[in-house]
């Protein structure tokens, strides 16, 4: 019940689904006990520095960090091996607490290295906690969970540095000296948070700290080197990194010249943290609200790829502006708040919650690892390096004396920043192609369409012709040499076909030319040298048919052979509408065809409809067309008029558009399209699709999918397919809503018309995404959302996230969405009725 | 291509050697020969291929317009000793279905009667 209503209360700010409730909250309060110390330390160390050592100092305190960070790193990989996340977790929290207390007591001694201690000892605070706060969500969620709850648990930090800013901000000037005990309980309140949250999941801590401790025993030793080869080794992993490092250097210059600019206008050390405190608090009450409002918005509208580049371009304009009140003179103090503070939010909020799903395809060991050199490593290096570039810069333009002394200088370095900005914004745009790319490598086609496979590696028409020639092996010599003739015509007669055909080699075979190719004698005339190649056999033959002479020599014979109608003439019959198939479609006796098609032996016509086939003449495609209603010939009559190809696109969508024919024959027709595949059978399909009808939409459908896959050079009419794809996915809300309906339950056969056609219709939506959409990821989309696992549903969803149009997406979202049964019908009777709305407005 | 004519009876044979092929046209045609044998009143003609080394479509071509010249005057026209490769074709064309075709001169002759 209580679970219920936290729930419930919880749903109105984050998308959450039924257990996800506590966990949710527990992750939101440590991020908030860890961030509400660490921003009160943050304005201590800032102000302890500035007043102590001033801000020509800071690139020292940034160097020493990154050494420092580098042994800290490697001992805490090792400490990540060896204890278990619960247990490291815990440990380095206690660990940091005690260290707070003992800076009370040598702040209290005021001796001259302490702030350059606590400055270091502060960010190794902060690295350490929030890595590890980052790496327990990577262990707990998965992608899209992380995904949903991104946002509301990043906003725990936001509200911690609001607090643990206002703290210092008010306390600095009044009560200096409680700020660290301060931030001391607040630690020792997120030790209690994360004890809950590794009892309340007792089950599933053990299970990750197992998974996780078995990923590291995989490999022999997870140290800095093995941290850092993972990431050498991955080009995207590479890109990462470097963006870490160019998004640092750029930070640290735009800290810097905050720092400066900030240590000129305030003065006192308590001045200085109260300054820091509000100044945090502030920035991070825009960052909480800019990740509440704006930060899934941003991400959902304009997905990755765009976000990636927001806040390199907020920076790239901040940078300028300042640069320009540099240039003319005017007061620096409102520029520089603008742009650390931009700065700070973005990273905390947009940027942080990017950086996070940029790991999603990244496979949990490399994702560990690498987490450990960029996010730990990396990050002190990158400030290093922007110390020692920041170092190299004062060195080069010297500060003037006076309060607008440091101007030429900060002036010098935006045009610096400007420059590194950019090469940031081009690293962003290659991640973000790089990021979808990757995840449609994680996912994997579980199964290959049994339908294709059939088409791609079964030739029908050669298993038939085989099947022919052996079955007329014992009918007749005549049609058995046709056939054995029609093989070697279609290159087809491989020693393989030879030695099946040549099985039963006690049968007719004299004067065959089986028996030519078997090299065995025939009885009948002398020896013969004449090898006969199959090329000149060929020309031969094809020759010898189209003389005049031969034409009519076979008249007469062919004539008396056709006016036989009874059951013993049927084979020369047969013999006759096959080597009609081999004459030249203009010879006189291919007029014959036409009563061989319409012989009364089924056997006979079938012959006559592949010599049909192999002449292509239009005035035979009204009898084959009539052919496809019998039972018996359909699929010789099909299999010939696509042979035809794009010569009968337009009769074929002629028969697909008359509501008068046959249902039946329409579908055919739909078929044989595809078959010809043709941008033109394309497009008369697209025209056919929105008028289909139940009866044929699905056959169209499956049409223009097996053009699409055939040749990926086809377009499709992009509005048409759009509309399809809406009308399919409300298909498959009412569907759904139908067949849950508590009001009015179907009946049995009507439900199981109903899931049917459920199936169905998701089948033709991710058929038309494949139309306008790489077939390939919708394939691999629909397969793994069908039978994938839990991991490749959620890279399936991630996918079509990225791929898919915004209108599209927000269509096909309910349909696939891995969502409770109960609150995917709520949601599809919710779209169905906005439909109905807006049908009804718009009439 | 050389073409001898015999005599036996009110039969013509002859007696075909060499190739007979478009590339080789020789001054007289076998479907000449065979018209001057049939104005001279012949009806029974047989074609001896014994030694015939090749033939190519415009050989197929003569014989079957000595075919129809034949028929079309009541006569008959038989084949003997044809090769192998030639039997072959003739079976693919169907021509096995319209020519009299035989092993040996023999046979062929005695068809005849």
């Amino acid at each position: 019940m209580a679970k219920n209503r936290l729930r419930s209360a919880l749903s109105r700010v984050v998308d959450l689904k039924p257990g996800e409730g506590v966990i949710a909250v527990f992750l939101f309060l440590y991020f908030f006990f860890i961030t509400s110390p660490y921003y009160i330390i943050k304005s201590l160390r800032n102000a302890s520095y500035l007043s102590g050592l001033g801000d020509e100092k800071l690139p020292l305190a940034y160097f020493l960090t990154a050494i420092l960070m580098g042994f800290i790193v490697t001992f805490h990989s090792r400490l990540m091996v060896r204890l278990p996340r619960s247990r490291l977790i815990i440990f380095s929290l206690a660990f940091f607490f005690s260290n707070i207390i003992i800076f009370c007591w040598l702040f209290e001694r005021g001796w001259k290295w302490v702030p350059v201690v606590f400055w270091v000892w502060a960010n190794i605070f902060a690295i350490v906690l929030v890595t590890q706060f980052w790496i327990l969500v990577n262990d707990v969620f998965n992608p899209r969970e992380a995904k949903r709850m991104i946002g509301f648990i990043g906003s725990g930090a936001q509200l911690g540095a609001i607090l643990g800013g206002m703290l210092a901000g008010v306390l600095a000037k009044k009560a200096a000296w409680l700020l660290l005990p301060l931030a001391a309980v607040m630690l020792g309140l997120g030790i209690m948070v994360v004890s809950g949250i590794f009892r309340w999941r007792r089950h599933k801590t053990e299970e990750i700290d197992r998974e996780a401790r078995g990923k590291v025993a995989g490999s022999t030793k997870v140290g800095f080197r093995d941290a850092f080869e993972t990431t050498r080794q991955s080009p995207y992993l590479l890109l990462l990194a470097g963006i870490m490092m160019v998004t640092l250097v750029v930070s640290t210059l735009i800290d810097w010249q905050f720092n400066s600019i900030v240590s000129f206008e305030v003065k006192g050390e308590n001045n200085l943290t109260s300054f820091f405190g509000y100044f945090n608090a502030g920035t991070m009450f825009f960052a909480f609200l800019f990740q509440l409002l704006l930060t899934s918005p941003i991400i959902k509208t304009f997905r990755i790829r765009g976000a990636l580049l927001f806040y390199p371009l907020i920076l790239f304009l901040g940078t300028g502006g300042i640069g320009l009140a540099a240039l003319t003179g005017i007061v620096l103090l409102v520029p520089a708040i603008l742009i650390k503070a931009s700065d700070k939010s973005l990273a905390y909020s947009l940027n942080q919650s990017v950086r996070e799903l940029l790991y999603i395809p990244i496979s949990p060991e490399q994702k560990y690892k690498s987490k450990i050199f960029i996010d730990m490593f990396l990050n002190r290096f990158a400030k290093g390096l922007g110390a020692v570039i920041l170092a190299v810069l004062l060195w080069l333009v010297p500060r003037a004396p006076g309060p607008q002394g440091g101007q030429g200088a900060i002036r010098y370095i935006s045009l610096i920043v400007l420059i590194i900005i950019a090469v940031w914004a081009f690293l962003n745009f290659r991640i973000g192609r790089e990021y979808a790319n990757l995840v449609k490598a994680k996912l994997h086609k579980q199964y290959e369409r049994g339908d294709l496979l059939v088409d791609q590696r079964l030739d029908v028409d050669f298993t038939k012709l085989v099947f022919d020639t052996v079955e007329s092996k014992n009918r007749s010599s005549v049609l058995y040499s046709m056939n054995l003739f029609d093989l070697i015509r279609q290159d087809k007669l491989t020693p393989e076909v030879r030695k099946l055909i040549s099985y039963r080699t006690d049968e007719i075979r004299a004067a065959s030319l089986g028996g030519m190719f078997e090299q065995t004698e025939t009885g009948l005339g002398p020896k013969t040298e004449d090898e006969l190649s199959e090329d000149v056999l060929k020309k031969e033959v094809q020759e010898i048919m189209n003389l005049d002479v031969y034409q009519d020599v076979m008249k007469e014979y062919l004539e008396k052979t056709l006016a036989d109608k009874s059951a013993g003439a049927e084979v020369a019959r047969m013999e006759a509408a096959k080597a009609i198939g081999f004459m030249d479609s203009r010879a006189p006796l291919v007029g014959k065809l036409e009563d061989l098609l319409e012989d009364g032996s089924p056997e006979v016509s079938r012959y006559a409809i592949q010599s049909a086939a192999a002449l292509k003449r239009r005035v035979d495609v009204p009898v084959l067309v009539h052919k496809l209603k019998s039972p018996a010939l359909r699929e010789d009559a099909i299999d010939a008029l696509r042979k035809f190809g794009p010569r009968i696109a337009g009769t074929m969508s002629d028969y697909l558009a008359d509501r008068g024919e046959d249902t039946e024959l329409r579908k055919t027709a739909a078929a044989i399209l595809a078959s010809i595949g043709t941008q033109e059978s394309a497009d008369y399909l697209s025209w056919e699709l929105t008028g289909a009808g139940d009866a044929l939409v699905d056959e169209v459908i499956d049409a223009l999918d097996r053009i699409r896959t055939a040749d990926s050079r086809v377009r499709f009419p992009g509005e048409t397919i759009r509309l399809m794809i809406s009308k399919e996915t409300r298909l498959f809300y009412q569907n759904l809503v139908d067949l849950h309906s508590e009001v009015q339950p179907l009946e049995e056969s009507v439900s199981r018309r109903r899931e049917k056609r459920l199936s169905d219709s998701l089948w033709n939506i991710f058929k038309l995404l494949g139309l306008i959409y790489p077939q390939e990821d919708m394939i691999k989309a629909y397969q793994n959302l069908k039978v994938g696992t839990k991991n490749s549903i959620a890279y399936s969803l991630e996918l079509l996230d990225n791929i898919l149009e915004r209108d599209i997406r927000d269509l096909v979202f309910p349909v696939v969405e891995d969502l409770p049964l109960e609150e995917k019908v709520k949601r599809c009777r919710y779209l169905l009725a906005g439909f109905r709305a807006g049908k009804d407005s718009d009439g | 291509m050389r073409i001898e004519a015999r005599h036996k009876n009110d039969i013509v044979i002859f007696d075909l050697e060499g190739e007979i092929k478009r590339s080789d046209i020789t001054d007289v045609t076998l479907h000449q020969l065979v018209k001057e044998q049939l104005d001279s009143g012949k009806r029974k003609i047989i074609l001896n291929f014994d030694a015939v080394e090749f033939i190519d479509s415009f050989g197929v071509g003569e014989i079957l317009a000595s075919y129809i010249s034949t028929h079309n005057l009541g006569g008959k026209l038989k084949l003997v000793r044809i090769s192998k490769k030639l039997f072959l074709i003739f079976q693919v064309t169907m021509l096995t279905k319209v020519l009299d075709i035989y092993e040996e001169e023999e046979t062929a002759l005695k068809s005849f009667f």
